[in-house]
């Protein structure tokens, strides 16, 4: 027994020993060393590890001390596991000081503390007294390595499980915002970003590539990369990027067809919180283009009375079977511009001449023809109007109520572009019927107006010729009467 | 001088002033009586228009109900609600100025065009209408709704 | 034609005995001398209140009072009756030209004395109807009861309110109320198409009643000359009255085919009144001078001054048949003359002042 005991220290102080010379100058690893925690074994691939910073770097203390009592002396400035925004303010120590960080040979940022103070995660926990978020968080605490790491709990292919520990933590997520979606994860998963990334693809899209790292602002904040204005920018930096996506073959033009549209130029220009950005038709974290049935469907959520229209005409059967995506075939997808009434008809021009000729679907062709036919008739008319109004009006006859009409005329117009989508003969021809017929009653009245207007003068210069001539006669007379008279 | 006055004869040069004069009071009569006749035919639209300023009876509107009153040149919604407040809109739609209507069934004021949607206070709740509708003043006198700008 | 004028004259004439009448006719003469012109403008008064009360009969039938339908009854009768544009038109041209008419036949018999002895009554039921006329114009012009027309009355009842003592009632009994409503529309279409007319005709009638026996009154000056020329008045007064009256119309429906008369805004009475409101210009004088008079003189307000001071030379002017002793004895008054000359000095001096403000 005694000689075990025996071995037993000598392979000890040979151990420690060896130990000893191993962290000769972190003596505060080599006694957590051994008793063989888990914050000294992970620190042992932290990056802080490799660049010879000690326990102490974070801690404080002494590193070089032997005893406890020294090497975690408070006025040796230990300061024992920190606690809320005092790790954060460890961390910041160096890594907000550029001089610290140039020393070590990093080019590292050194603003992710002050960004950090601005975002959403800065707000104050549950407890109140520090913030929701510390550096800790989510880079670890003990086996810190480079983003560019596989093992980092920031690298690309592991953020979304890092970002997960609390985003899809029901409980925890409604204690601080009951209204915030916790399905992020599940729908990310079923995204064309989220398979890629399961797949290994460092280069798709995680969280962190929309809503940044240590900038993370709430959708709602104009300053967020998520807002909506902000948000087609956002996809933009891969999307538009030619050489990143070269891989994946799909275009990158997407964003400058956006900006050109209807939707980009109120959305960017005009700052309409109402208009479309990519996630309005794509969803954010489920991803993916509408499927060709569902175009019509997307699209409907804002322009319903057209995809109602369109899903009960003989177009969407048509454009099923064919595979042609509903309402992007005509109107495109990203580079939607207003749509005039050039679209509609059978000129070269007319998107609807693409499938419909004298040979080819003859019976649409008719339809389209005739179509145009009348909402050009309209156009024209609605003209010829505004101009006879003009006139009765210039020349001062009273013409309000057929001027209040024109707008119904200009109604029955817009209507008809709308009730377009119901590829129905009938249907538009009601439309189109109804117009017609408040213009008829338009011109009549305006010319009625223009009419008296010319009745009236041409009136007044019979009038006055007659007057002139009895005035006329009636002074002769009166002049011959008094020659008589005074004979 | 103090006779009565005769109209001398002279038959020709008679003739020819009194038959052309004749003729020039015959037409000018006609000249004054055509118009003075035509007047009192009454037109067509035998009836004045109540105008846009007084926009009705409250008695003649129905609760949940909304109808299109001329404004001037322009059209105006006036609603009653289900709780009998009285309410008046501009009814040019603010996306591309189609007149909007009441829809009992949707419980708010609809356009027909694009689909906007606004509630019963004008506010643009749905579709394309960027902007709610303005609002004009509604002062109920007796059974009489008058509607006048708001300043 | 003369067979038959000759029957219908006979069958009359047996039952009424219009021979003495046809005599005393006949015996009518009009002197004519320089001043002879003036003499027209009495009838041209007559034939423009004649075209008054046709084309306000002609109105009636389609206007309709009240404030909910007075506007929009004037512009159904301007856009929707046959000729309503030509019968509003001239009535509110005729309005104007009535006034102004009236004013000159006032002013040149002021001023040949016409009012002497012994035609002194004719001269005070001719002022009486001038004031009439100026009420016509006053109520007729809020009938269509759009915005000027609403400012316009309540300004000029407001100026009314400030006469001593009587002021405050007579302003309530012209607006019907406190403030110019409804009530006061009501009012002022029952005074302009019944209290008026009918106060009007009695002293039309007495007026021309003194004139048809009385004849022409001769200028002072002229009466010195021996040779007096004259002319019968029928028919060749007659005549040459109808061929003026007959371009005073042609006048009127030139006027109402390039210068219509216009409609305006409807009243608001929520509405704040636009800025420049001023009377019709037969009032415009008065507004003016109102307007220079300092807001207090002495112990009284400068409204009240002013109204007071008008009111007096109304009365005086009215009233001058009975001060001008000279001119009853036949003699030459100059100091008539220049009160005259500067009345309608300062009433045109004033108006133009008061249009180009």
């Amino acid at each position: 027994m005694k000689q075990r005991i025996f071995l037993f220290a000598a392979i000890l102080i040979v151990v420690l020993a060896s130990r000893e010379s191993a962290f000769a100058n972190d003596k505060c690893l080599a006694c957590h060393r051994i008793a063989e925690d888990k914050p000294s074994a992970l620190f042992l691939h932290d990056i802080h590890y490799a660049k010879g910073i000690t326990c102490a770097g974070c801690h404080g203390g002494n590193p070089n001390a032997d005893e406890i009592e020294q090497a975690m002396d408070k006025k040796a400035g230990f300061i024992g596991v920190p606690k809320g925004n005092d790790i954060s303010k460890a961390c910041a120590a160096c890594h907000s000081s550029s001089e610290k960080m140039k020393s070590f040979g990093s080019s590292l940022p050194t603003n992710q503390w002050e960004i950090l103070q601005a975002s959403v995660h800065a707000k104050l926990s549950l407890k109140g007294k520090e913030h929701i978020a510390q550096c800790v968080t989510c880079h670890n605490s003990h086996g810190i390595v480079s983003v560019k790491n596989p093992a980092s709990p920031v690298y690309p292919l592991n953020v979304v499980k890092t970002c997960s520990r609390c985003h899809s933590d029901i409980m925890l997520m409604r204690s601080y915002n009951p209204s915030l979606p916790v399905d992020q994860f599940e729908k990310y998963m079923t995204s064309v970003h989220g398979k890629r990334n399961a797949k290994g693809d460092p280069k798709t899209a995680e969280c962190a590539s929309c809503h940044g790292s240590h900038d993370i602002r709430s959708a709602k904040d104009v300053k967020s990369k998520v807002y909506a204005s902000n948000l087609p920018g956002t996809c933009a930096v891969c999307h538009s990027d030619t050489e990143y996506m070269k891989a994946y073959k799909i275009p990158t033009d997407q964003y400058k067809k956006y900006a050109k549209s209807v939707h980009g130029i109120a959305l960017l220009q005009k700052h309409d919180a109402g208009a479309p950005a990519c996630n309005s038709c794509h969803g954010n974290h489920g991803a993916a283009p509408p499927g060709v049935e569902s175009v019509s469907k997307v699209c409907g959520t804002c322009h319903a009375l057209n995809a109602d229209l369109f899903s009960s005409s003989p177009h969407k059967k048509a454009f099923d079977q064919r595979k042609l995506p509903e309402c992007e075939t005509c109107h495109s997808n990203h580079e939607i511009i207003a749509a005039t009434d050039q679209l509609l008809g059978v000129a070269p021009e007319a998107i609807c001449s693409h499938c419909h000729n004298e040979t080819q679907n003859v019976k649409g062709y008719r339809v389209a023809k005739k179509m145009r036919g009348l909402i050009d008739s309209l156009e024209a008319v609605e003209k010829r109007d505004q101009e006879l109004v003009y006139e009765a009006e210039q020349k001062g006859m009273e013409i309000s109520e057929a001027k209040f009409r024109l707008r119904d005329v200009r109604q029955a117009r817009l209507q008809s572009r709308t009730t377009v989508h119901a590829f129905s003969e009938e249907k538009f021809t009601g439309i189109i019927t109804n117009g017609l017929k408040i213009s008829a009653f338009i011109v009549a009245e305006s010319e009625s107006a223009i009419r008296e207007y010319y009745f009236r003068r041409i009136g007044l210069a019979i009038a006055t010729l007659i007057i002139t001539l009895v005035a006329l006669f009636l002074f002769l007379f009166v002049r011959r009467l008094e020659k008589k008279q005074n004979k | 001088m103090n006779q009565i006055p005769e109209i001398p004869e002279n038959k020709s040069k008679r003739d020819f002033l009194q038959w052309i004069l004749a003729g020039g009071v015959t037409a000018f009569l006609g000249a004054v009586l055509y118009p003075i006749f035509a007047y009192l035919n009454p037109p067509k639209q035998a009836e004045v228009e109540v105008s846009s300023v007084k926009a009705g009876k409250l008695s003649e509107m129905e609760k949940e109900s909304g109808k299109i009153v001329k404004f001037g040149t322009k059209p105006v919604i006036l609603i009653r609600t289900a709780n009998d407040e009285v309410r008046a809109f501009s009814a040019t739609c603010t996306h591309l100025d189609c007149t909007v209507q009441f829809r009992k069934d949707f419980g708010m004021i609809w356009c027909a065009c694009h689909n906007g949607k606004y509630d019963l206070n004008g506010r643009n709740i749905s579709g394309p209408p960027p902007r709610p509708l303005d609002e004009f003043r509604v002062v109920v006198q007796g059974d009489e709704i008058l509607i006048s700008k708001k300043t | 034609m003369k067979k038959l004028l000759q029957r219908i004259y006979s069958w009359i004439d047996e039952r009424v005995e219009l021979q003495g009448l046809v005599e005393y006719m006949g015996k009518k003469y009009v002197p004519v001398h320089r001043h002879s012109i003036w003499y027209y403008f009495g009838g041209v008064s007559l034939f423009l209140f004649i075209i008054q009360v046709v084309t306000g009969i002609l109105l009636l039938l389609y206007y309709k009072s009240g404030e909910e339908l007075a506007f929009e009854s004037i512009n159904f009768i301007m856009s929707k009756v046959q000729f309503g544009w030509l019968i509003r038109s001239i009535h509110s041209w005729t309005a104007n030209l009535f006034i102004l008419s009236a004013m000159i036949h006032m002013f040149s018999v002021f001023f040949e004395k016409a009012y002497r002895k012994p035609r002194e009554i004719t001269w005070v039921t001719g002022m009486f109807m001038f004031f009439l006329a100026l009420g016509f114009g006053f109520s007729g012009y809020l009938l269509p009861w759009n915005e000027l027309a609403f400012f316009a009355t309540k300004v000029g009842t407001d100026i009314a309110g400030v006469v001593p003592i009587i002021g405050k009632p007579l302003m309530i009994f012209l607006r019907g109320g406190d403030e110019v409503t409804g009530a006061t529309l009501s009012r002022f279409f029952g005074f302009h198409v019944a209290v008026l007319p009918g106060l009007f005709t009695v002293f039309l009638s007495i007026h021309l009643l003194l004139v048809q026996r009385q004849g022409m009154s001769e200028p002072l000056d002229i009466k010195k000359e021996t040779e007096q020329k004259t002319m019968p008045f029928f028919p060749n007064f007659i005549l040459r009255d109808i061929t003026l009256w007959l371009l005073v119309l042609n006048l009127l429906a030139i006027l109402a085919v390039f210068f219509p008369w216009e409609l305006g805004k409807k009243a608001d009475a929520f509405a704040s009144a636009p800025a420049g409101i001023k009377p019709e210009w037969y009032f415009l004088y008065m507004f003016q001078t109102l307007k220079y008079i300092p807001s207090k003189l002495w112990f009284l307000d400068g409204e009240v001054l002013g109204i007071l001071l008008f009111g007096i030379a109304g009365l005086l002017w009215t009233m001058v048949p009975f001060w001008d002793r000279k001119s009853s004895r036949g003699e030459q008054n100059r100091f008539v003359n220049y009160l005259g000359l500067f009345a309608v000095l300062y009433i045109i001096i004033f108006t133009i002042i008061g249009w180009l403000v």
